[in-house]
């Protein structure tokens, strides 16, 4: 397995009020994750990174064109994802094609 | 230690298995060696505060916890699971400027600074915190969702300030029905609902473990477990320990939005379960944990040697009537023995457990494990379902190979 790492920058400013004065700042990993090559990838990549890293999709569960459809109706009308409707059919086409049963 | 009931079950659970019954009294059983499908393909990462963890997702973050952990009554901080709901996700935090707002249907609104909260008598409780799909990439039939392991779990020493005595110096009327608690995550876009939970105002009153923690295990919160508190809600699944806390508001009515309903519910049926594949009728907040128990060492895969004792480590925990009794077996469940339980923590934490097994025969080996809690709840052969992948709580099992 990868090892990915990190920084962590914890500040400390001493006061006399002791817990008083702490600051502390983490910087978070890069993605990584990476979706296969195929048409509608582009469309995929954009409007699903708007809310969450892509290994949301490739972790799931394979599913066939119903699933996928009930996901992209989903982040659309319950989380307000802005996706047009032609590009969520080529989404939607996209995942059931590369992210289908397994 | 067999009744009628769990016999029947476990019959049922050898032929869902594949086992042939005539087979099973050895432990000569065929299968492949141990490599868990689900886990496969995932990274480890180190994430700041963090050692290495199993990345489910990287925004939000979503991290668990190796299994090797589980061998021990307490999680170390720094092998703590993580998991946020929306993004971005607070990565800055300043003392001098955080203050916890308690506000809505009080009579004194407060602004509390970390120095405020400390200044509450503290209160320690050692708790378990797990999220409540934990082991949700196992359900079959699949569901969507976070496909979790089984490492979204971990267990500190949580201390911090009562919630009913911040509530009283606020002055929560009593007409009021439910408190809500949001943290410094917010959604990406606007239409995205705020990641906020809801507790009835008379549960909280009626209970002096749940607090607003700044220590967990002795030093202050890592940021990706809730710096710099964080709501604890012993016994109770995850999702109501709202972690970067930054308001607590007292409301006169029911609090339903997104993540209490739709959001974080459960058939409304005893077992929270329905057929698998099926849709409830009725469902209702999830809230007690079920009963689980683990087997953390050996992994499961182990080479041990015939003959020879094992040692096998692990721990049990439930939604807060503590643990009675964990029980092993190496007859895919005919008989059981007892194992030896550690430390007793309190109800709410994990409570750890050790047995020693001798393996009499090479070949491969199936160790299961079980935990019965104080009021005598444990756990089944067949794994519970319902639609969103929660509840999990099925006897689990190791494979070992013997030489």
């Amino acid at each position: 397995m990868r090892l990915l790492t990190a920084a962590v920058a914890l500040t400390l400013v001493v006061t006399s009020a002791g817990v008083a004065g702490e600051t502390v700042s983490i910087t978070l990993p890069p993605e990584s994750i990476a979706l296969d090559a195929g048409r509608g990838m582009d469309q995929t990549q954009t409007s699903c990174r708007m809310c969450h890293s892509l290994d949301y999709i490739t972790t799931q569960p394979g599913g066939g064109t119903a699933q996928w459809q009930g996901v992209v109706t989903k982040m659309m009308k319950v989380y307000g994802a802005p996706i047009s409707d032609q590009d969520a059919k080529l989404i939607e086409e996209y995942l059931a094609t590369h992210y289908g049963p397994r | 230690m067999r009744d009628r009931v769990d016999e029947v079950s476990r019959r049922r659970f050898l032929l869902t298995a594949g086992v042939a019954a005539a087979t099973v009294y050895g432990c000569r059983l065929s299968f492949a060696a141990d490599v868990d499908p689900l886990l496969a393909g995932r990274q480890l990462v180190r994430y700041p505060e963090k050692t290495d963890l199993i990345l489910l997702t990287a925004r939000p973050p979503q991290l668990e916890t190796p299994l090797s952990y589980f061998d021990r009554a307490i999680t170390p901080n720094d092998a703590f699971f993580v998991r946020y709901h929306i993004f971005p996700i607070p990565t800055s935090v300043d003392l001098d400027q955080w203050r916890l707002e308690v506000k809505g249907h009080v009579d004194k609104p407060l602004s509390l600074s970390m120095d405020d909260l400390k200044r509450f008598p503290p209160a320690s409780v050692t708790a378990v915190v797990q999220c409540s799909g934990n082991s949700r990439g196992r359900f079959a039939p699949r569901v969507l969702g976070g496909q979790w392991g089984d490492g979204a779990m971990g267990n500190a020493v949580w201390t911090g300030a009562r919630l009913q005595d911040v509530l009283k110096a606020a002055g929560a009327r009593a007409s009021a029905l439910d408190v809500t608690f949001d943290g410094l995550d917010k959604p990406a876009f606007p239409s995205v609902p705020d990641f906020v939970k809801a507790l009835d105002l008379q549960r909280i009153m009626s209970d002096p473990d749940v607090i607003v923690a700044y220590e967990m295990n002795g030093q202050r919160l890592p940021m990706l477990n809730g710096f710099p508190a964080r709501l604890v809600v012993p016994g109770w699944y995850a999702t109501y320990w709202v972690k970067n806390l930054s308001e607590i508001t007292v409301l006169t009515d029911r609090f339903e939005k997104f993540w209490m309903k739709p959001g974080y519910r459960i058939p409304d049926t005893p077992c929270g379960c329905v057929e698998p594949g099926t849709a409830p009728k009725n469902t209702v907040p999830i809230t007690r944990m079920t009963v689980r128990s683990f087997i953390a060492s050996p992994a499961s895969g182990t080479r041990v040697a015939v003959n020879q004792p094992v040692a096998l480590k692990g721990i049990a925990f439930d939604g807060g009537y503590g643990i009675r009794e964990v029980q092993v077996s190496d007859n895919l469940g005919l008989t059981w023995s007892r194992a030896t339980l550690g430390p007793d923590h309190g109800r709410y934490s994990f409570r750890e457990w050790s047995a020693t097994w001798r393996p009499t025969g090479a070949g491969n080996a199936r160790l299961m494990v079980r935990a019965v809690n104080g009021i005598g709840e444990s756990q089944g052969y067949e794994p519970l379902w319902n639609p969103a992948g929660y509840l999990r709580n099925v006897i689990e099992q190791i494979a070992l190979v013997v030489d």
